[in-house]
């Protein structure tokens, strides 16, 4: 049978129209029980206008106030003579020249833009993704090479290890970190909460490194220890390289499961990206908005990853 | 140059004995060439991985230029180095360009320098007529070539022996020739060689001497004029009228 070329852009058009469908049912669902949208409340949960109120250090009287914009210059003189000059914004300024002022009245207040909490909260999320994702590489790592170890005392311990650490929720474990860290040794909660994801991630990369070092022919170690090298370097410069090509996809996978699992640590009070998202709730009352605001956060840290993974694939291919 | 004595590896898999390796003992000159003969599962290959280490045997001696491999002081990567090994399946290394494939084991165990060890395999690459291929990867190679950047990566390492496992049985017929060509080179030049084959002609024209294997044992050690004219074991007669 001859192979047709078909049109593939009649198709990606249902796509779209399936999704559209989509969010249009939502919305509907969402007016039947009358939920108002306001979006126009989430901005402020990523940046906001700061205020901070500028106070009088001691007793004295308004000497002077110079406008300039939107801003004022107020110079206070106490009674020893010595002057206070403040900066306030114009509009917040409560006084007018010759006012008496005590020690810590307001005299106005300064405006600044402050990352909100869904900043915040993102800020958190990546660098605990970020750092429990680069400990949770060298402890798998570390561990799956020794699962393969001929060393009877390291194989066993990584396997129970493993076996532990696959077989128990990772909420359980955030919990007991916390409780074991925090209580016992007197670490921060964002130690534990590092750790106990670490750890978690370490098992399952322990198990993919352990399947790609597998994976490599024999005959490839065999190889390079007949030209001389040794265990470690056979493996370093010979069995690795190609297990890490192959193991790629499961790890970039793992990945992103451990971004999201951060949100797990919201329960021991970490603030990270979820438990922002949680509170700029009970402010604003705007769940669909910021629960979604929340998922597209998350896609905006997995989906770079993802493309980062397969970019790499592509590269690490072309010796195929 | 080689020497083994007594040399025994028995295979144990679940109560299922073998002795792929029984009693062997055998020296081999510098210099010399010598081909292993016998048919499949007779424990050739065995005996010539036993010779690098890369299978551990039970009992007797094997000692490559005085150094003994069952001596636990040698430093067997030590041993290894001169000892050069080219594989059926040629096991170059399929994430480095040919050129790396040879400089590897240069920089990493011998520690050369960049230029000598590029130097050196440019000139090995030459030798075995593919220097045109330096920076492919070897999936883009053919068989006889990959074969050949193999024979190449060992000889990277001056080594004062080489052990061929079967190196041209895993390659299709019209490029078995090429791979022989450089084994006879090699020979020619002096280099002490242990091949496992079943290219009788190779046997019959370069080699030196003959070993037939059968279940393990040394059956025939005779020079090959002799062994293909008047084999006396009565294995190794069976074996030539199946072969030949």
């Amino acid at each position: 049978m001859i192979k047709h070329k078909k049109a593939q852009w009649p198709w990606h058009g249902l796509t779209a129209l399936v999704l559209v469908g989509l969010a249009f049912s939502l919305y509907m669902a969402t007016s039947m029980i009358s939920y108002e949208w306001r979006w126009n409340r989430v901005p402020q949960y990523f940046a906001y206008k700061a205020e901070e109120a500028q106070r009088a250090a001691g007793y004295g009287t308004v000497q002077e106030i110079v406008i300039s914009g939107d801003n004022a210059r107020v110079t206070l003189k106490d009674e020893n003579g010595a002057e206070q000059v403040l900066d306030v914004a114009k509009d917040s300024l409560q006084l007018s020249r010759g006012d008496d002022v005590a020690e810590g009245d307001q005299i106005g207040v300064t405006r600044h833009w402050a990352a909100g909490p869904l900043v915040w909260g993102l800020w958190t999320t990546l660098w605990i993704s970020v750092v429990s994702g680069a400990l949770g590489l060298l402890i798998g790592l570390f561990a799956g090479l020794c699962r393969l170890s001929s060393n009877p005392t390291l194989r066993d311990l990584t396997t129970v290890y493993v076996e532990l650490v696959r077989g128990t929720p990772l909420l359980v474990q955030i919990f007991i970190f916390y409780f074991f860290i925090g209580t016992v040794l007197n670490l921060s909660r964002e130690f534990a909460g590092v750790a106990a994801l670490a750890l978690f991630t370490g098992a399952y990369v322990a198990e993919i490194v352990r399947a790609g070092v597998q994976s490599i022919a024999k005959g490839q170690n065999e190889a390079a220890r007949s030209l001389g090298l040794n265990a470690g370097q056979s493996m370093r410069h010979v069995i690795l390289p190609q297990a890490f090509k192959r193991v790629l996809p499961p790890l970039a996978g793992q990945f992103i499961s451990l971004v999201k699992d951060t949100s797990l640590v919201s329960v021991i009070a970490i603030t990270e990206l979820t438990k922002s998202g949680r509170e700029a709730i009970t402010t604003s009352f705007s769940t669909f908005e910021i629960w979604f605001c929340v998922a597209g956060l998350y896609l905006l840290i997995n989906l770079p990853l993802s493309h980062l993974a397969s970019r790499l694939e592509r590269r690490l291919a072309q010796s195929d | 140059m080689i020497e083994v004595r007594d040399l025994l590896k028995v295979f144990d898999t679940r109560g299922h004995v073998v002795r792929a390796v029984d009693n062997v003992t055998t020296q081999v000159a510098k210099g010399e060439v010598v081909v292993v003969l016998g048919p499949s599962g007779s424990g050739k290959s065995t005996f010539l991985r036993c010779l690098n280490g890369l299978e551990h045997f039970d009992e007797g001696h094997v000692a490559i230029d005085g150094l003994q491999l069952a001596d636990p002081k040698t430093d067997i990567n030590a041993y290894r180095r001169e000892v050069g090994m080219v594989f059926q399946h040629f096991n170059l290394f399929p994430h480095m360009t040919v050129l790396e494939n040879l400089c590897l084991a240069q920089k990493v165990v011998r520690k050369r320098s960049k230029a000598d060890r590029e130097a050196k395999a440019r000139a090995l690459l030459e030798k075995v007529g593919i220097a045109q291929k330096a920076n492919e990867y070897p999936s883009r190679l053919s068989g006889g070539q990959q074969q050949r950047v193999a024979i190449a990566r060992a000889l990277a390492m001056d080594p004062k022996v080489m052990l061929f496992d079967e190196p041209t049985s895993a390659l299709d017929p019209e490029m078995v020739g090429e791979v022989l060509d450089v084994m006879k080179t090699l020979a020619q030049e002096g280099m002490t060689m242990v091949c496992v084959t079943h290219e009788m002609g190779f046997a019959r024209e370069v080699a030196d001497r003959v070993l037939f294997f059968d279940h393990g044992k040394l059956l025939e050690d005779s020079a090959p004029a002799a062994f293909f004219a008047a084999p006396k074991d009565p294995r190794a007669q069976a074996f030539l009228r199946q072969v030949l």
